[in-house]
């Protein structure tokens, strides 16, 4: 049980780990992860450098739509630019993977600015459709600028390597994909510690207002994209070195649409959400899979019809979570908590 | 020396296990698969999934390679390619296979470097691209029938050799979607035609699934070929198309490659589909002349009577399967051990292979692709071959 939650000063008030159970906690979650790779097989740790690339990206999606209130539907191609950038800059330039990195997420957010452009005008459902005719434009421009991206044939590319280390398997790449996944993070957690973070906020919750206090809207804005965009970037470029192949087929519409429900489901508005939305899409699938599949191993004549349950399943739970709990996963975890802060005492 | 007993018992029982384990692994060849059971593939995964599973079932009825059964592990990847590299890695950790299976062509170039370098395993798959049949860059991985390339290669020497006017070049239009199951064999087929002196009037591409193709249409009219064959499509928009052409009184055959060579599509098209021709690198259900096909039937009314019809999907699946089988049987008559090594060693033997009449006789000459096909025309509703087995040099 946790008592003495007392906070003498705005620091105390205003800190990331705010008390010593926290830390604890993240301590022990931190440590699992350093170990997991070590005991996990190939297949745990294909799974877990998604999931990986999945969380970057949807928390940059959830800066922008989560947070600043802007929905978009073209994150996928941001995620696509920065991938793209990646292959073109290590294929052509040889240009290090560390360089990579950064240098993607720059291409995707100059690209996110000018994509962002228009929200100074466009809000809502109309915005939406602006960053929907970007998504179609740039993988146009996947499939036909064939001298820089291989058109429809995509790039292949060697391993990434890392102070001489080739990363060449999910076990060495996991480490590389944790590292990016936890500097991403953090640097969201504390965007919403300071003045352009609460901008943010201002501007989903009421624009006018927002403007009345004195926030620049279309500044703050551009902010949101470029960062947002920044991060499908850099999710982008993990993504290229991790599967060493990108073709158009990677980033289509469809795509743009699961990172917005990995941030609803996970819930809106919390960096934490996006994480559970990442792992929550991520993860789910593979499981039904992987319990429907021993069912087909015993009722071979069903197969027919447990394959396409999975998927009905898959939709149905996602429904019920947001039925029950429409603040997304983030909420339900946080009521959790909640219960067992005071456990077993509850009154 | 309590100890020293108990310790050389527990070796010994270790050693035992380790035999007996070893024996157990050999007992069975594993093909492991990663099919398109759900999605987007659905209406041909499930069928190749089938036609993969009987097919090694009916080699084990027939006793197997060496007495050794085939053991088949499959998963559902729902046609998603990070689902489908999922389950590739989770069966290859799990069950080590010699043999496996793919769902897409978006599989095999991902995993490529992987299966060359880190798995080395061998590799078939539901793709028919070139670039995945080339023996140099992908020695593991084959096409289990021509690629997209050698299906038009078939085509366009059907048509030099059946030219509408005889004396006048023939004529003919591409019409492929903007995908990479689109424009694979575009290149290839364009640099082909000039060779055959054929010449090609147009090149329509759309998006799948389009339904306007009115702009097409009136482009074909114009540049009127005397044949029009489409890439990249399973059905929609080819039935918008040739009754767009029919209602704009154009005097073009129509002509498609492997995946739109279904029943599933003639059924669509109805009477509009009467005279339509294709590619295809194996026999039809209904050719009762064919032995394999007999075979192929005698096994569904033995383990699946409710069964009336099997596509061409299922077809290529059971293909694959007799491709595994006789590679592991190449291994076997050499005495060698069934690995992806020696499997990959034994694909350039396959020579003149006779399967029966579900295909011509199969020769992996220099690439990993058969480089042959049968062109076939719709009459009543079904396919009858026009030509006899064609073969790419």
């Amino acid at each position: 049980m946790r008592i003495g939650d007392f906070k003498a000063n705005y620091v105390a008030d205003e800190a990331v780990f705010k008390t010593p159970t926290v830390r604890f906690w993240m301590g022990i979650l931190f440590a699992a992860l350093l170990i997991f790779p070590f005991v996990a097989g190939n297949y745990w740790l294909y799974m877990a450098n998604l999931v990986g690339v999945a969380i970057v990206a949807a928390v940059g999606l959830n800066i922008l739509t989560g947070f600043a209130g802007q929905i978009s539907l073209g994150h996928a191609a941001f995620v696509g630019i920065g991938a793209y950038t990646a292959a073109i800059l290590t294929t052509r330039l040889e240009v290090p993977f560390f360089l990579c990195l950064p240098l993607s997420g720059l291409s995707a957010a100059v690209f996110g600015l000018i994509v962002g452009g228009p929200s100074m005008r466009m809000k809502g459902l109309y915005l939406c459709i602006a960053t929907l005719a970007a998504q179609v434009i740039f993988e146009f421009i996947f499939v036909h600028w064939e001298s820089m991206t291989g058109g429809i044939r995509g790039i292949n590319l060697p391993a990434p390597s890392v102070l001489g280390i080739s990363l060449d398997n999910e076990f060495k790449f996991y480490f590389v994909t944790l590292a990016v996944v936890v500097i991403c993070v953090t640097a969201t957690r504390n965007i919403f510690r300071s003045r352009v973070g609460r901008a943010f906020i201002a501007i989903r919750d009421r624009d006018i207002s927002a403007e009345l206090m004195g926030i620049n809207l279309f500044h703050y804005k551009m902010y949101a994209f470029g960062i947002s965009s920044f991060m499908a970037g850099v999710a982008g470029c993990l993504w290229v070195n991790f599967l060493r192949t990108v073709t158009p087929e990677h980033f289509p519409l469809i795509e743009s649409i699961r990172y917005l429900a990995m941030i609803i489901v996970g819930g809106l508005g919390s960096v934490l959400g996006a994480i559970f939305g990442a792992i929550f899409m991520t993860l789910v699938p593979e499981i039904l899979k992987n319990t429907l599949g021993l069912l087909v191993d015993a009722f071979p004549q069903a197969m027919g019809y447990l394959f396409p349950l999975q998927q009905i399943v898959f939709g149905l739970l996602i429904v019920v979570f947001l039925v029950f709990e429409p603040h997304g996963l983030a909420e339900m975890w946080r009521r959790l908590k909640d219960y067992f802060r005071l456990w077993p005492f509850e009154y | 020396m309590k100890h020293t007993r108990i310790f050389l018992a527990l070796t010994m029982m270790l050693c035992l296990l380790g035999t007996t384990g070893n024996l157990l692994a050999e007992d069975v060849i594993k093909v492991g698969a990663c099919q398109p059971i759900t999605g987007r593939f659905a209406f041909a995964g499930k069928h190749l999934n089938a036609g993969l599973m009987d097919s090694l079932n009916y080699t084990n009825e027939q006793g197997g390679v060496g007495g050794k059964k085939f053991k088949y592990i499959y998963e559902d990847t729902g046609y998603d390619l990070k689902r489908a590299i999922a389950s590739f890695k989770k069966i290859m950790a799990q069950e080590k296979p010699a043999m496996m299976y793919g769902e897409s062509t978006g599989q095999g170039k991902a995993l490529a470097p992987e299966i060359n370098n880190r798995y080395k395993v061998l590799y078939g798959s539901t793709s028919f691209s070139e670039e995945l049949s080339v023996r140099e860059k992908n020695p593991y991985i084959f096409v289990s029938g021509p690629t997209y390339a050698q299906q038009f290669g078939v085509l366009l020497k059907y048509i030099a050799k059946n030219p509408k006017q005889k004396g006048v070049a023939p004529k003919v239009a591409f019409f492929y979607s903007d995908t990479e199951f689109g424009r694979d064999p575009i290149p290839f087929a364009r640099k082909l035609a000039k060779e055959l002196g054929i010449e090609v009037v147009a090149e329509e591409v759309t998006k799948v699934g389009a339904v306007d193709v009115t702009s097409q249409l009136l482009d074909l009219k114009r540049k009127k070929p005397d044949y029009c064959i489409f890439q990249g499509y399973v059905v929609s928009p080819i039935p918008e198309v040739i009754s767009g052409a029919k209602d704009f009184g154009l005097d073009i055959t129509f002509m498609g490659t492997f995946w739109a060579m279904s029943k599933m599509l003639l059924d669509k098209l109805g009477p509009d589909g009467e005279g339509y021709m294709g590619v295809s690198p194996y026999a039809y259900w209904y050719m009762d002349d064919v032995p394999m096909i007999k075979t192929v039937k005698a096994f569904n009314q033995k383990h699946h009577p409710e069964v009336t019809y099997r596509p061409n999907s299922y077809l290529q699946g059971w293909f694959t399967g007799m491709v595994f089988v006789k590679l592991a049987q190449i291994c076997h008559e050499k005495g060698l051990p069934i690995t992806g090594e020696n499997l990959k060693n034994a694909i350039p033997q396959v020579q003149k292979w006779d399967t029966g009449g579900l295909a011509g006789l199969v020769s992996f000459g220099n690439t990993n692709a058969t480089a042959m096909g049968k062109v076939y025309r719709a009459k009543a509703g079904k396919f009858v071959p026009v030509s006899d087995w064609i073969y790419l040099d």
